[in-house]
């Protein structure tokens, strides 16, 4: 198991917001996160990044807590939100600064980048504007790549879909595709569709708890609309 | 209509969200203005005196005149610095029924709002009522009043004007100053006299008080050439400053720190490129002048190095101080990405430490001028930097793990004091009176260079101990990080 999450729990005043007491996640695996809002998805991915501290329980990233060291780090990329960014520099220089992280030079991130020149869309290379001054959208797509690029084992997005267009949903769709396997992916969305589409594992979830969790089949999206519809 | 804008943007003040936190910087900033308004009041009232003491040569009402036009010189170059282009504050308006006219209306009243249009009533008028009205009548009075008033609405409305028209930045203002500078020079070695020339104005506003109604004549132009442009752009787009085309820039200088220089340089950028910071770090170049204040003749002559400590160090250390009193918020932005990433926290620190004696050493260097007034001076200036580099350093990195407020550094520095506590201010002191207390007993025993090497060897003891710290530091960070991060987040 490549990630396990034991017991946890995140307590805010007298409210749990996350409330997970086991969960598996083989490597390879593309999981699904889906739940409405205040289910407690980004605090959850936010516990897995150890970004906040648990209440309690713990999160363990190839058998070791990620409260305890940074060996995670080296092979876990992530994108939640905007905060993720640093958003005075250029999309160029974020690249180069994420890639001189984890040992890329100029020449291996110029060349990384030029694969994604359609995924892109010519908007965010050579475009002499700040990550600030990006559109929400675009912004999104610095940060996935960004992730991308630092080939993780373990890719984690919160809501990726969303600001996208749709010709880049489906350009991201199929990038996630591509890469599974060899990456084990965690995504949360609120999009049915793609999530079924993209992850071969749906977790769902209601107000922390975990309600569901199986694997994708031609009756999931009808079974999650139907939880959802009710 | 123009009442509900300003009812709303009252409400806006009272309301906004890091109000209520940080009460303490308002009342401190409040302390602040208030000090700024009496000193105001008090050169207002003491005018004949001071134009006296400085020009003792001359008939008082001669240096007033003198004087005003290099004030309103100043004035336009600080609020080329200083003053806000009032613009975001419109745009939940413009998609509304509301006339174009009014929302203009409503700009041109708001950007008189600034502390900029009050100074001249508290400098010029208590001199005019007591020296001008007794000795050249109560006309004159009034149109001295209304030349000044009209000035000042001028410097207000042409500043926008020229800020919404091009791109201003802080260069101008430097040069503007140098500007300045240079006409005092050559007044002072009476090649070409500003005085003189405002002197020559004011006296013939004194002979032909009509003669006051050119400037209300310029105001009023200036005012309605704004209105129009307004008028014609009223675009949020077009009316905040324009972009520039923006590049990627590499500092090559810190590229052999390895990821050390990679985090510094990040940190460079940071700084460069917002408003906040950058105004932060021009005014610890503005502080170099702080030593005048300090540095006396009597002081330097009789070695008294506690009187002048608190100025060499903080002159020497502004940028530590300023800069490092916000330490982290400054990433409160990206604060998640910075833990997310593969980043190593004694890197991040020692990135810090490497940025900060990048800074200290330029300032010192700068401020090594101080050496013609005495060459003793560039001792406890060596002091002040060691101690500064070595334990100023640690002092407010430890003091900033203990910092969890956010700071929006796209705003504007002046008079912004978000994000900052009580706490920020009263846990200076350990900072400034360590030093101090170092040094006072070989003061007493009247050894001030034994003194100074203390202060000396203490800071050099503690750079030689930075592995050290940098541990520490980073462990005191790890533990803190989630709390940091929660309140970065709001």
């Amino acid at each position: 198991m490549i990630l396990e999450v034991k017991n946890l729990q995140k307590v805010y005043g007298d409210k749990i917001v996350v409330n997970i007491e086991d969960l598996q996640i083989a490597a390879g695996e593309t999981v699904g996160l889906v739940g409405n809002n205040g289910a407690g998805k980004t605090t959850f991915f936010r516990m897995l990044l150890d970004l906040i501290r648990p209440t309690n329980g713990e999160v363990l990233s190839k058998g070791e807590n990620v409260m305890h060291n940074d060996n995670w780090k080296n092979y876990t990329a992530s994108f939640l939100d905007e905060g993720f960014l640093i958003d005075y520099l250029t999309p160029e220089e974020y690249f180069i600064f994420i890639g001189s992280l984890n040992n890329l030079s100029v020449a291996d991130v110029s060349a990384y980048l030029s694969q994604y020149g359609e995924f892109f869309n010519g908007e965010i290379l050579n475009s002499g504007k700040y990550i600030r001054d990006f559109s929400k959208g675009n912004q999104n797509k610095v940060g996935i790549a960004a992730a991308l690029m630092q080939k993780p084992e373990i890719l984690i997005l919160d809501e990726p879909f969303a600001n996208l267009d749709p010709t880049t949903q489906i350009r991201l769709k199929k990038l996630l595709k591509e890469q599974t396997g060899n990456m084990t992916t965690f995504i949360s969305s609120h999009d049915l569709n793609h999530v079924t589409d993209v992850c071969n594992r749906i977790i769902l979830v209601e107000k922390g708890r975990v309600i569901k969790d199986f694997k994708t089949d031609e009756n999931t999206l009808k079974e999650l609309e139907n939880y959802f519809s009710a | 209509m123009l009442s509900t804008f300003l009812s709303h943007q009252r409400k806006s003040f009272w309301r906004s969200r890091n109000r209520g936190s940080s009460i303490a910087g308002q009342i401190v900033l409040g302390f602040f203005m208030l000090y700024f308004f009496i000193l105001a009041l008090g050169a207002g009232f003491g005018m004949s005196h001071l134009l006296t003491y400085f020009f003792p040569n001359q008939d008082v009402i001669k240096s007033f005149n003198g004087i005003i036009l290099y004030y309103f010189a100043f004035d336009f170059i600080m609020r080329m610095q200083f003053q806000e282009l009032p613009t975001l504050s419109i745009i939940p308006y413009l998609h509304l029924k509301i006339q174009k006219s009014k929302i203009i209306k409503f700009l041109n009243v708001k950007a008189l709002f600034s502390a900029f249009n009050l100074w001249p009533f508290f400098i010029f008028l208590p001199f005019c009522f007591i020296k001008i009205a007794p000795s050249l009548g109560a006309v004159t009075t009034i149109m001295y009043i209304v030349s000044i008033f009209s000035i000042m609405i001028f410097n207000n409305y042409m500043v926008l004007y020229i800020k919404r028209k091009s791109i201003t930045n802080t260069l101008y203002t430097f040069l503007g100053l140098v500007v300045i500078a240079a006409f005092a020079a050559l007044e002072y070695y009476k090649i070409i006299s500003i005085m003189a020339g405002s002197d020559f104005v004011f006296r013939a506003i004194a002979a032909h008080p009509y003669y006051a109604f050119a400037f209300t004549l310029a105001a009023i132009a200036i005012f309605y050439f704004n209105s129009s442009f307004l008028r014609k752009n009223l675009y949020v787009e077009e009316l905040s400053s324009k972009q520039e085309k923006k590049g990627s820039t590499d500092y090559a200088f810190l590229n052999r720190f390895g990821k050390v220089g990679e985090l510094a340089a990040l940190e460079l950028k940071l700084i460069l490129r917002h408003k906040r910071p950058r105004s932060a770090v021009i005014l610890g170049f503005f502080f170099l002048f702080y030593g005048f204040i300090f540095y006396k003749e009597k002081a330097i002559n009789t070695d008294a190095f506690g009187q002048m400590m608190f100025g060499a160090i903080f002159m020497t250390g502004v940028s530590i101080i300023i800069y490092g009193q916000f330490m982290f918020a400054w990433q409160s932005a990206h604060f998640d990405g910075i833990l997310a990433n593969k980043i190593n926290f004694k890197d991040y620190i020692r990135a810090k430490f490497l940025l900060f004696t990048i800074g200290c050493t330029i300032i010192t260097l700068l401020a090594s001028f101080y050496g013609f007034l005495s060459p003793k001076l560039l001792l406890l200036h060596l002091a002040a930097y060691l101690y500064n580099i070595g334990f100023g350093t640690v002092v407010v990195l430890y003091l900033a793990t203990l910092n969890y407020k956010r700071l929006d550094i796209t705003k504007a520095a002046s008079f912004n004091y978000q994000g900052t506590g009580a706490t920020q201010w009263l846990l200076m002191f350990p900072y400034a009176l360590t030093p101090i207390l170092m040094y006072v007993p070989f003061g007493i025993l009247n050894k001030p260079y034994w003194g100074l090497a203390v202060v000396g060897t203490f800071g050099l003891a503690m750079l030689l101990l930075r592995g050290f710290w940098v541990n520490y530091i980073a462990k005191r960070l790890e533990l803190q990080r989630y709390k940091i991060a929660e309140g970065f987040r709001e």
